[in-house]
């Protein structure tokens, strides 16, 4: 099915009474996880979850989605209104954010987010309808091999790019196989790492290790180091638009944000912070508006935004045509298919047509939806923020708990929840990253099956992962991602130091 | 080198290390045996046993040689102790007596001692709002979503 036809018959499923019903939900929601800080879409969808036994995959799936970029929308809003940015993606819309609302610029500040968001949005949509279908084509020649060098180049760059320190990433990563390895082998039906007991024979579920170490971990965080943080939230002043200036001031840094944004979302790179900061970047060299970067130029607002957005957006090519998340947020929504038994990849494309076309409709539907909530509505977003901290922490753990305990009814998931709390509180506070473990998790088991059928395939040749031309050019890219800029620190090293002897 | 300073990297390191040698001891137990493939069941863990290894000795490295490198600012409040027993009291204390006491009283204890972790000093405000919250939310899982949670003596809630 072309792109066009299947968005025609797409659209056709997404613009149903209940399905619009769900993505609005899903954007409601999504937008105020994203406002509120302490939550996020990955936690809130794994909160979510439970929900796939009672909707029809399409449904729930667009509600996800709608929570997905919603998060987004929402996330701008506190970090304009607020001193202390929430999310990684949203700093360097703060930057500028901030200091517009303390000039009583937050109005604008917020349309420009808003719309930019909008804009960004809708045209990676459009991207994402035309670039999809090509790409599921392309990876229906996937062989295991492939499939297998691809989960590996995702598992490099989502632990080796990200954070300040790739070690620390691959620790995560590692930790994250780990837990993917515990329980029942779907190859071989062995049980592996249960150490005889039996809540663990099926594994460990997603939603405890993701809620526990994102949300009970910053809980244990927030509570014990950020005491004396003081949140200020800047009042919306003036009217909630911007004027002719601040909108020819915004066209350009939406597009050029869109532009950097979206070839980050499809790399297996990893979340939205580099383009974000990018497009800051770059909004910051090419200004010449009247506003100087740091006392709150619009332009600076309006290119991270954009950015954002669309690179989140862009995300879903990997995820949909692969099966590939390249975020935390990704990965629970690829765990999301898989509890309808659907694996997201190239069959996708034509196996499940109609689902992910409808998908891909939602997200033009779903667009619309929120700059309509967020826009007009802002004033009413922001008055989450002020819910006094004890209530919206105490209120987040508790629902941690109920969909840990709602699974199967044990003591032992609220336990292994206190103890990825514990672990995700420990991460935080020596800066080992969250995201490779989530993602090493979910998609560890994929990679040994994978591997082990190539081999079975080869007859256990292993030459066949280099043989194989496509996968021989991921695993180098692989390779390169980890060993290029270790061995480009070691050589700084090493003229440091010969300096420093020199000198 | 009189004393590491690096105490936190140093314990999360070892750790690594005593994950990686939890795996080798464990290895033997799991077959070989790969069917037609020439690799079985042992042989991810196998790899991942070896990286964690790996990484954990290298992060063991750092953390003598003078602390992890790359590491941000350590954060501005040294660990808050009581606020951190509170909550990891709460969630032990809701683990214990969920299954005896209901969900929606559990929860409200659990509620209560965030909040106090939190510093709120607001006891019965706190107690109101949790219970509230407790009982819309086991009324949703359970009736919408379809979730068994124990309920508590009372029955319905």
């Amino acid at each position: 099915m072309g792109g066009l036809e299947g968005l025609a018959s797409g659209f056709a499923i997404a613009l149903t009474a209940t399905n619009i019903l769900w993505a609005f939900i899903g954007c409601l929601l999504g937008t105020a996880v994203g406002v509120l800080p302490g939550v996020g879409p990955a936690v809130t969808i794994a909160l979510l979850l439970p929900l796939t036994t009672q909707l029809e995959p399409t449904s729930a799936l667009i509600m996800f989605c709608g929570v997905y970029y919603g998060a987004m929308y929402g996330g701008s809003t506190t970090s304009i209104l607020l001193n202390t940015p929430g999310e990684s993606a949203s700093i360097a819309t703060s930057l500028e954010g901030n200091a517009m609302a303390k000039r009583g610029r937050a109005g604008a500040a917020l349309a420009t987010a808003a719309i930019g968001s909008f804009v960004a949005g809708t045209i990676a949509t459009v991207l994402v309808t035309l670039v999809a279908p090509p790409v599921a084509e392309w990876g229906l020649s996937f062989g295991p091999a492939e499939k297998f060098s691809l989960i590996l180049l995702a598992f490099m760059t989502i632990s080796a790019v990200l954070g300040t320190s790739a070690l620390r990433g691959f620790a995560s990563l590692f930790l994250g196989l780990f837990i993917g390895l515990i329980g029942t082998d779907a190859l071989s039906g062995q049980i592996r790492f249960a150490m005889g007991i039996q809540e663990l024979y099926d594994g460990i579920d997603v939603v405890v290790v993701a809620v526990g170490l994102f949300a009970i971990g910053e809980t244990l965080y927030v509570a014990s180091h950020e005491r004396r943080v003081v949140e200020t939230v800047e009042r919306i002043k003036g009217s909630l638009w911007m004027s002719s200036a601040d909108f020819r001031r915004s066209i350009g840094p939406w597009l050029r944000g869109t532009a950097i944004g979206f070839p980050f979302g499809t790399m297996p790179a990893g979340g939205a912070e580099i383009p974000t900061f990018l497009s800051y970047a770059t909004e910051k060299r090419l200004n010449k508006g009247p506003d100087k970067f740091g006392e709150g130029a619009i332009e600076g607002v309006a290119g991270p935004e954009a950015a954002n957005n669309a690179s989140v957006t862009a995300a879903l090519i990997p995820l949909l045509t692969l099966g590939l998340p390249t975020s935390a947020t990704a990965a629970i929504i690829l765990t999301g298919f898989q509890q309808y038994g659907i694996q997201p990849g190239p069959l996708l494309f034509t196996t499940q047509a109609d689902l992910v076309w409808a998908l891909i409709a939602s997200l033009y539907l779903g667009n619309v939806m929120l700059l309509v909530l967020n826009l007009p509505m802002a004033g009413v977003w922001a008055r989450l923020l002020t819910i006094p901290r004890p209530m919206l922490y105490a209120g987040i753990v508790v629902f941690a708990t109920i969909s840990a305990y709602g699974m199967r009814n044990s003591w032992f998931d609220l336990f292994l929840l206190a103890f990825f709390g514990l672990v995700g509180y420990v991460m935080k506070r020596f800066d080992v990253p969250v995201a490779p473990c989530l993602v090493g998790m979910i998609l560890g088991p994929r990679a040994d099956t994978e591997l082990r059928r190539a081999l079975q395939i080869s007859q256990s040749d292993f030459s066949v992962f280099l043989t194989r031309p496509i996968s021989a050019a991921l695993l180098a890219v692989a390779v390169a991602l980890v060993v290029v800029p270790a061995a480009m620190r070691w050589r700084d090293r090493r003229r440091a130091r010969a300096q420093v002897t020199l000198g | 080198m009189g004393g590491v300073r690096d105490r936190g990297g140093l314990a999360i390191s070892v750790a690594v290390v005593a994950l990686a040698l939890f795996v080798f001891v464990e290895l033997p137990s799991i077959p070989a045996d790969g069917g037609y493939s020439a690799v079985g069941p042992r042989f991810a863990p196998m790899l991942v046993g070896i990286g964690l290894l790996v990484i954990g000795l290298l992060l063991l490295r750092q953390a003598l040689a003078g602390g992890w490198r790359d590491m941000p600012p350590p954060p501005d409040e040294p660990l808050h102790a009581p606020s951190f027993g509170w909550i990891a009291g709460g969630l032990a204390v809701q683990m214990a007596i969920i299954a005896l006491v209901g969900f929606t009283i559990a929860s409200t204890l659990l509620f209560v001692a965030v909040a106090r972790g939190f510093g709120s000093r607001r006891l019965a405000h706190d107690a109101i709002v949790g219970a509230v919250l407790a009982a819309a939310v086991f009324l949703f899982f359970t009736r919408v979503l379809g979730l068994s949670l124990p309920a508590s003596p009372l029955g319905v809630i």
